[in-house]
């Protein structure tokens, strides 16, 4: 156990790297179905051809249930753009390329992402029912569409190989659904640290993907009450703020 | 009653869906109600929400938080008294239209449950709007009324439901949902028959993509603008009325305005003068992020004042701010200003000239509320502003010098725009509907239409003079009566040569009527022939064109006479090919106004001087153009046998049929009449006794000869007005193509047509309302009748028809088949498909009583090719 690594940690599960193998370990008290979803979705894209890291296996480990995949050598987006920040715009770039890139594989199998985005805000108490039926009214009125959303397309999550070439992870969110929804939970996640760069990255995915921008603000209201789910106090006052909206009239 | 449904509220999906099938029960039964029923429900129902106005203000404005309450009085004041003001006396109940005459009837039906979602912004006035519209149409009605705004709409439902129920209404013909939720919405746009979506985009398109039909209206991004020549006060203060009615919250509100330079500092100064805030420096951007957060507005200052918004994006104001406007330049969407913002709250442009102006608010209106309304200040005689506006402008309603919130919802500025609640988008919207929706939008109207026969006619030249001897005695009105002063002759080379022209020119010197002769029509003319023959009538100029010979020279003729008074025309355009001659596509130009035109027939045939035909070919192309209109038909037709003595035995022979034939086509043509059967049995009956001599003896036997001449007038009189069949149809391919003349090609397949229209069971009939059932039949047995064969029956009848046919062929030389006229066996099979469609699609195929597939068609031409049995066509 010498060379084990941790990558991150967090109460329901522990990542760390042993050599070649990354082996993301879930305690005891975490769903086994959800660690085999995780994996049945991470099989899924690698199916269809999606460049990820090699699964290599679900197994007993402590008590809990651990899945296993090939480490993969390189650096993530946004520790290249640590390292080069004069180098930012390039990376923002390959980011969005990458994300219109997943946009194009069709993995059936995937949950649905916009029945996965009502179901979250259903359970969404804190917030009140007004609210709650203006946001539901709001995702039902979008586009259905059937492009893989990684769910937290985010520069940690894609790891540029020294080749060049890319493998992006963390499937656990992934589904199918509108692209502009993915594009929104980015645009949200920036927003949360950098909203400058946010900004940047909204007006360059637009532009690429040749999508108004009103397309992608409408999904704001909807990923942020989403994310209202994961209960994470810091980010409350902005995503609040971002689902008091009302519907033009 | 509570102030829930009776009984049991609707929470649930259990619940709702017991809740509609009550409703269908009532709504069955309110269907059965008459209008005088419906009316007095409709009023007491109107009634009793104006009366409770106000108490239904003060409660959607303290359960929204949003709004003015007095505003709020007006719109529910608007939905009660304008809605039964307008429809008071509409016909919504059975039949509401009708035409005796024509036959037609339009019957009104309800269309049954009516889905209604009701938005936050008007909960009150759109719920009363809606059930009355409802109420009024025999429609049950059920509301899904917002969370937010759920129990003052109710309420209006409610109050309304309450009247109508004790006016005589079925209980249950309102409902509504207690507890809304998004999946009962959903189930209730689901089940319903129609739905009448109010609110944002995202329910407006839940509500189109329910499956449902759906009268859903889309979002309003108002732009006004303020033209040089406006009354500057007029307009500013119109826009502050309008923009802080219930403190903007209106649709059709104006959400920017675009002063045209040289007024913006007056327009800035009275907005100022009338209490509105300009916005300063960092002011704007400030109440810019507070009223729009990520392109969406801000929820809670919706229907907020101007100073509590202010005081939200830390701005001061004074408390009675009526607007808070920010003087901005973009229009892109990336402008929080450039957003409806359903606030009062307005942006204002600058634009250097109207141009840029409409620029800038196409882009406004595209960008933020495609279709809805548009908003234009002007004088109202700049007619060329006003309508560049309109035209460019992609909104449904375009309201001019009006504040657009009480404008553009109709019947307060203008009277004639229909009063409405919902506001309908068009396609640029994403919407159904264009207009401003209302009652007559819940109706299916059930039109009645009886059989009508079409009117026919019976035209002809206004003088058809005849009798041996009379072309002197007729043309001498051209000079005595009309005064005519030039007179150009169209005729053909033999009969000029023989000197047929001769006694006309006598005439015509006599009178001292200058004249000049083109001699040189060949048999079927052609169009270049026509040029050269109008080349010199336009140098020569007359005022009366006289057409003597056979077809080919009236034919002409009457060609020149069109290319002389309308050197423009274009042949293809005039013989476009019709299936109603009053319904075609091309107006046939005015024919008359320089020369009047005189047609002398030289043999006993074609009927072109009584007829609206005339056929021309371009000899460089071989297009043939028959060309059909009344304005063809000549103004004087001398029918004197004198000039048809001497016709040649072949002519007598090919015309002589020929008039057979368009007699008995006539006869049994689908247009066939009373005013032209008694034509064509006449026709039928001088062919038969006289064509035989007249052939025989030739000027020997004047009398047949003189009879033979009244028959040919006589079936063109018939066909002129009844048309013909597809004896000619496949007559006219046959001549065409294996150069036969055209009464042989006729007299070779007449025969085999007649069987085949006699037909009791024909595959298809032809189309026409006076034509009830095949009964060809019956009307060859009219002809043999009338004719003396009578047989044992009808069939006996026809079959004695056919022999006397068959018999006068013989006398008169023709040949028994195509084959024996000596059309070679490998070119007739070459050209026989093609010969098929052209036949087919022949203008004359229209008439006939039997609409002929094109199969049956090449059956007959065979049949004929080889001269078999008729009574094979009999059984095609």
């Amino acid at each position: 156990m010498a060379d084990r690594q941790i990558i991150e940690e967090k109460s329901y599960k522990t990542v760390y790297r042993e050599g070649n193998v990354i082996i993301k370990a879930f305690t005891a008290s975490h769903p086994m179905s959800g660690v085999f979803n995780e994996a049945y979705i991470h099989a899924c894209i690698l199916d269809a051809g999606v460049p990820a890291p090699k699964l290599l296996g679900v197994s007993q480990l402590d008590g809990g249930w651990a899945i296993s995949m090939e480490y993969v050598a390189g650096k993530t987006l946004s520790e290249l753009a640590q390292e080069n920040p004069d180098r930012l715009d390039e990376y923002l770039e390959r980011l969005v390329d990458i994300q219109l890139e997943t946009g194009k594989y069709r993995v059936p199998q995937l949950r649905n992402t916009r029945l996965k985005m009502e179901n979250a805000i259903k359970t969404l108490t804190d917030i009140d029912a007004s609210t709650r039926y203006e946001l539901l009214q709001r995702l039902h009125g979008m586009a259905r569409h059937t492009k893989l959303c990684h769910g937290d397309l985010v520069p940690s999550n894609i790891v540029v190989k020294e080749d060049g070439s890319y493998a992006i992870l963390d499937w656990a969110h992934a589904s199918a659904g509108n692209a502009g929804a993915d594009a929104a939970i980015t645009y949200m996640r920036f927003s949360l640290d950098n909203p400058e760069l946010a900004e940047k990255y909204l007006r360059l995915f637009c532009k690429k993907a040749d999508m108004p921008i009103q397309y992608i603000q409408t999904w704001m209201p909807i990923v942020a009450a989403f994310q209202l789910t994961k209960h994470r106090e810091s980010e409350r006052p902005l995503l609040e703020k971002w689902i008091s909206v009302a519907e033009y009239q | 009653m509570t102030k829930k449904n009776a009984e049991t509220p609707v929470t649930t999906v259990e619940t709702l869906e017991a809740k509609l099938a009550v409703m269908r029960a009532a709504q069955r039964a309110y269907g059965q109600f008459s209008q005088e029923d419906v009316d007095r429900i409709f009023r007491a129902a109107a009634m009793a929400a104006n009366k409770a106005r106000i108490p239904l203000a003060k409660m959607a404005v303290e359960e929204t938080g949003m709004g003015v309450v007095e505003d709020k009085v007006i719109k529910n004041h608007y939905a009660a008294e304008y809605i039964y003001n307008t429809y008071r006396n509409t016909k919504t109940c059975g039949v509401i239209e009708e035409d005796a005459a024509f036959g037609i009837r339009k019957i009104a039906e309800p269309i049954g449950l009516v889905a209604a979602v009701i938005p936050t912004t008007n909960p009150t006035s759109t719920a009363i709007f809606k059930t009355l519209i409802c109420l009024k149409t025999r429609n049950a009605i059920i509301i899904s009324p917002h969370p937010r705004a759920k129990k003052s709409t109710i309420e209006a439902a409610r109050i309304v439901y309450e009247a109508a129920v004790a006016a005589g209404a079925p209980k249950d013909i309102i409902g509504w949902i207690d507890e809304p939720s998004l999946d009962l919405t959903n189930l209730v746009m689901k089940e319903a028959d129609i739905i009448l979506a109010t609110g944002g985009p995202g329910m407006v398109r839940a509500a189109y993509s329910s499956g449902k039909p759906a009268l859903g209206v889309g979002a309003g991004n108002v732009p006004a603008i303020i033209d040089s020549s406006a009354d500057v006060r007029l307009a500013v203060n119109s826009i502050i009325h309008s923009k802080t009615f219930d403190n903007g919250m209106i649709c059709a509100s104006e959400q920017s305005v675009t002063a045209l330079a040289d007024v913006y500092d007056a327009v800035r100064a009275e907005f100022e003068k009338r209490g509105c805030y300009f916005l300063k420096g960092d002011e704007i951007k400030k109440v810019g992020n507070t009223v729009i957060i990520n392109g969406s507005v801000n929820a809670k200052i919706v229907g907020q004042s101007a100073y509590k918004i202010a005081k939200l994006a830390g701005v001061d104001v004074p408390e009675r701010t009526k607007i808070l406007i920010g003087e901005v330049t973009s229009t892109d969407i990336s402008e929080p200003f450039a957003h409806e913002k359903l606030s009062p709250v307005l942006a204002m442009y600058k634009a250097k000239t109207f141009e840029q102006a409409l620029d800038m608010s196409e882009q406004l209106l595209m960008d933020g509320g495609p279709g809805h309304t548009a908003s234009l200040y002007i004088n109202p005689d700049e007619k060329e502003k006003l309508a560049a506006h309109a035209a460019r402008m992609h909104a449904c309603r375009i309201v001019v010098n009006t504040p657009s919130s009480q404008g553009g919802i109709g019947d307060i500025y203008n009277f004639r725009l229909t009063p409405s609640l919902t506001l309908g988008c068009g396609s640029w919207g994403g919407n159904s509907v264009s207009h401003n929706v209302g009652a007559l939008d819940l109706l299916n109207i059930k039109t009645v239409a009886e059989r009508r026969e079409n009117m026919l006619w019976l035209r002809l030249p206004e003088k058809v003079y005849f009798k041996r001897g009379c072309m002197p005695v007729a043309l001498d009105e051209l000079g005595t009566v009309m005064g005519k002063k030039k007179c150009f002759i169209v005729t053909d080379t033999f009969l000029y040569q023989n000197g047929y022209v001769k006694p006309i020119e006598n005439k015509l010197d006599q009178m001292g009527i200058t004249h000049a002769c083109f001699w040189d029509v060949a048999p079927d003319p052609t169009l270049q022939c026509a040029q050269e023959g109008v080349k010199q009538m336009k140098s020569f100029g007359p005022d009366v064109i006289i057409a003597l010979g056979g077809g080919s020279a009236m034919d002409a003729a009457k060609i020149m006479w069109v290319m002389y008074e309308h050197p423009d025309v274009n042949f293809d355009d005039m013989a476009m090919d019709f299936m109603d001659i009053r319904k075609r596509v091309y107006t046939f130009p005015k024919m008359g106004q320089k020369a009047y035109f005189v047609a002398i027939p030289t043999s006993s045939g074609t009927g072109s001087e009584v007829t609206p035909f005339a056929i021309i070919t371009d000899a460089t192309t071989g297009t043939k153009w028959p060309l059909a209109d009344y304005e063809l038909m000549p103004n004087m037709a001398i029918v004197d046998v004198d000039n048809m003595m001497n016709q040649p035995r072949g002519l007598t022979s090919a015309s002589g049929i020929d008039v057979m034939t368009h007699a008995l086509e006539a006869y049994v043509s689908v247009m066939a009449s009373d005013m032209t059967d008694g034509l064509a049995l006449q026709a039928t009956k001088l062919v038969f006794d006289n064509l035989p001599d007249a052939y025989n003896l030739g000027a020997k036997a004047p009398r047949a000869r003189e009879h033979m001449a009244m028959a040919s007038t006589l079936a063109g009189e018939a066909f002129a007005n009844a048309f013909l069949g597809v004896n000619h149809s496949m007559a006219h391919k046959l001549g065409a193509y294996h150069h036969i003349p055209h009464g042989v090609a006729n007299a070779l397949i007449l025969t085999y047509v007649m069987r085949y229209n006699a037909s009791e069971t024909p595959a298809k009939m032809g189309t026409f309302p006076q034509y009830e059932y095949p009964h060809a039949l019956q009307r060859y047995c009219d002809v043999a009748r009338y004719n003396g064969l009578v047989g044992k029956d009808d069939n006996e009848t026809f079959d004695m028809l056919i022999d006397k046919l068959e018999a006068l062929k013989k006398t008169i030389g023709i040949p028994a088949s195509i084959k024996d006229f000596g059309v070679k066996e490998e070119d007739f099979l070459a050209t026989l498909d093609e010969m098929t469609e052209n036949a087919f699609n022949d203008q004359c195929t229209g008439a006939n009583p039997r609409y002929p597939l094109m199969s049956e068609i090449k059956q007959l031409y065979l049949l004929a090719y080889y001269g078999k049995d008729t009574r094979e066509a009999g059984k095609i």
